[in-house]
């Protein structure tokens, strides 16, 4: 069977400790360091110290979280890092997800939730429980990402001025004031490269934007 | 006037003297031609002595008729005889009766040697006239051949006017006057002088009731004015006093005093507006010359530069105090999160470790759960770590996201920053986190609004925060909310932005604009 080898990065003595103590406990795992923070991991890295999976905390003094995530990724080690943080908001996970994460733990997770996202990852795979995936999810989906040359809320303002609403209008449907839609017209003219409305709605129909 | 008169006397006297000579001599001569002899008169009637009928000539005889009736007598004495004649007195006496132009008063009479009159008495005519004597200075002058004229007492012993001469014809000599009442010359000139007196009188007391009159137009206003002045010495400007403008001259002078009122007015309505602090009150300077409207505007200006400096020193105070403030509660949080949560992690892994008891163990673990929760959750209350990795924008979609989880109200947030290179500063981050949970905080307690909506823009000049909740509004004028609103405004004013508060049932909106600081 093969052995897991782990490297604990954390700023709290106290805490890994604890972490130490509880996967001792499991047979297929070997916690072969523990650092403070992401300057000494680098250390370890570049001495080509051999570690399958590394527990990161994001927040530590020197190097934290996201900068390890960066580095591992830019130095595309094989080291396989396991996010372990106090943060539970969406965004965290997100950013840690797309930054090369391959699991995201809350420090107050389970024993066996642990064990079964180390054991998961070693495969290769990826680890996000159903929480933290929805965590995830819900904050993406909040965030309004747009491809196109206008951004979603000015293609909105656009659709509503062609259909012949007055700004005051638009800003009551939108849930903004007169002069923020006001600024999103502006923008939207000069993004379009249009002088007025008349000539805006024509380009925005040649174009398929409406 | 004195001797036009006398002259007009004159004239009469001279006539009535020249006819009665002419009559006598007329008479005379008839007599004399005549040959009938009549040498006796009725001796009953005269009593004539022979002395004075052996004297030829004209005769006054009334001396020596029996009632003394005035008589003028011819004797002739001839080779023939004696002839004596008494001509008609009547005569004479109509001639004398001519009295035109004499007026009332005005009569010529005869008077004899005796000084006893010889024609009837306009005054006394039921008095003979022989019994009326006459011894005037006139006849007196006249008598000793002087003929004369003036002012003299007549026989009643009243001024007249009085010409005075002699008829003298053989041995007859009589003293003819002419005569008129001064009284009465002077009469229509004494009623003149009267109506004059009067007239004078008249005009006096209507000159004096006038310029009384008068007197009261120009003082009234005069006085009124100052007491007017008096009042505005005093200071009090608000004095209304009604002036009735007589004269252009005073109503230029009333025109000019409430000029200066108005404009002293003016001026003390406006130091008054300073005094209040109102200084967005202006004056305008009545002219080039008006110091006390200078100065007063100099001082709105130094006041007004104070004002600034004292404003910017408090909001630069407030900003430090809020910074502080906020740097506390980042401090505390960090504690919170990065501290005591990871030793609480430690006692969950000890007790995985060393709790026998799988029942015990599991209640502990849940407990030091729920504890690690709610560190987080005070811990994102006092300052969520997101703002400082992720910016505002993504910390109000977690915000709000946990929000939503524990609230019936649906809270929709649309995220309008920039995910890269956003210009919110970390400063302008806190404030408008601090302004969207006290606003959240306000709805969810007093609105009962089912739905809140916050959009938050960042543009290229501006930030815009835009809440909306349909909740059942309020009164921005008597809002208290634990000073919610009040904060909100301050936050807004160490932003230098504005706020703008529409608060109708079913319709609360706030507007906060804060400038992009570059």
């Amino acid at each position: 069977m093969n052995e897991i080898r782990l490297i604990i990065a954390d700023d709290h003595d106290l805490f890994r400790n604890g972490l130490v103590e509880l996967l001792k406990k499991h047979e297929d795992i070997k916690i072969v360091k523990s650092v403070a923070d992401g300057f000494e991991l680098f250390n370890l890295i570049k001495e080509g110290f051999d570690a399958d999976i590394v527990l990161l905390d994001l927040t530590m003094p020197k190097m934290d979280g996201f900068e390890v995530l960066k580095e591992l990724k830019n130095l595309e080690a094989k080291i396989k890092p396991i996010v372990i943080s106090m943060h539970s908001a969406g965004n965290y996970i997100a950013k840690c997800a797309k930054m090369g994460a391959y699991g995201y733990l809350l420090k107050n997770t389970d024993e066996s939730e642990l064990i079964f996202a180390i054991r998961t990852v070693q495969k290769g795979k990826k680890y996000f429980s159903a929480e933290i995936s929805e965590k995830m999810i819900n904050f993406m989906s909040a965030q309004s990402v747009s491809d196109g040359v206008l951004s979603n809320k000015e293609t909105e303002v656009l659709g509503l001025i062609s259909k012949g609403f007055t700004t005051k209008e638009i800003a009551a449907k939108l849930f903004v004031s007169t002069r923020t839609i006001e600024t999103h017209r502006n923008s939207i003219l000069k993004k379009l490269e249009v002088k007025n409305t008349a000539e805006l709605i024509k380009k925005a129909t040649e174009i398929n934007l409406i | 006037m004195n001797d036009r008169i006398l002259m007009q006397l004159n004239s009469i006297e001279t006539l009535e003297s020249i006819q009665i000579e002419k009559l006598i001599k007329t008479k005379w001569n008839s007599f004399a031609s005549t040959q009938i002899d009549n040498s006796d008169i009725d001796s009953n009637v005269f009593r004539l002595p022979d002395s004075v009928k052996a004297i030829d000539g004209i005769h006054d005889l009334t001396s020596y008729h029996k009632d003394k009736k005035a008589t003028i007598g011819f004797i002739l004495n001839t080779e023939k005889g004696r002839k004596i004649e008494v001509i008609d007195y009547s005569d004479i006496q109509n001639i004398l009766l001519e009295r035109t132009g004499m007026g009332k008063s005005g009569e010529t009479y005869l008077v004899g040697q005796d000084f006893r009159m010889r024609s009837e008495s306009r005054f006394f005519p039921h008095k003979k006239p022989y019994d009326i004597t006459v011894k005037t200075k006139g006849v007196i002058s006249a008598l000793k051949g002087v003929n004369g004229r003036g002012i003299l007492d007549d026989y009643r012993g009243i001024p007249v006017y009085s010409v005075h001469s002699l008829i003298k014809i053989s041995n007859l000599k009589l003293v003819i006057l002419s005569e008129i009442d001064v009284s009465e010359v002077t009469k229509p000139l004494d009623e003149l002088k009267r109506r004059l007196t009067t007239l004078t009188f008249v005009i006096f007391l209507v000159a004096v009731t006038l310029s009384l009159f008068l007197t009261r137009i120009i003082i009234d206003p005069i006085k009124n004015m100052r007491n007017s002045l008096r009042i505005m010495a005093k200071g009090d400007y608000h004095q209304t006093i009604e002036y009735k403008r007589s004269s252009s001259e005073i109503k230029e002078m009333f025109d000019a005093l409430s000029q200066l009122k108005a404009s002293l007015q003016g001026a003390v309505k406006f130091s008054e507006a300073i005094g209040n602090m109102d200084l967005t009150t202006n004056y305008q300077p009545n002219s080039a010359n008006d110091v006390l409207g200078k100065s007063l505007l100099t001082m709105r200006d130094k006041l007004i530069d104070f004002k600034h400096q004292e404003d910017n020193s408090r909001t630069i105070s407030n900003r430090l105090l809020v910074n502080g403030l906020e740097n506390e509660r980042r401090r505390l949080s960090r504690e919170l999160h990065d501290g005591v949560g990871p030793y609480l992690i430690s006692l969950k892994y000890y007790i995985e470790n060393n709790v026998e008891n799988a029942l015990e163990k599991t209640e502990m673990k849940r407990i030091v759960d729920e504890t690690i929760s709610e560190i987080r959750s005070m811990s994102n209350a006092l300052m969520p770590a997101s703002i400082d990795d992720f910016g505002i924008g993504v910390t109000l979609t977690n915000y709000i996201e946990n929000l939503n989880r524990s609230t019936s109200i649906s809270i929709e947030y649309e995220d309008l920053t920039r995910q890269e290179n956003s210009n919110i500063t970390n400063h302008q981050a806190i404030n408008l986190f601090r302004i969207c949970q006290e606003l959240l905080n306000n709805s969810i307690k007093h609105s009962k609004a089912k739905n809140i909506r916050i959009t938050l823009s960042e543009f290229d000049e501006f930030i815009s925060l835009f809440y909306f909740d349909d909740g059942i509004g309020f009164d921005i004028n008597t809002v208290k909310l634990g000073s919610g609103i009040t904060n909100i405004k301050e936050r807004v004013d160490i932003c230098n932005g504005e706020v703008t508060i529409n608060a109708l049932p079913g319709n609360t909106t706030f507007e906060i604009e804060l400038p992009i600081e570059l």
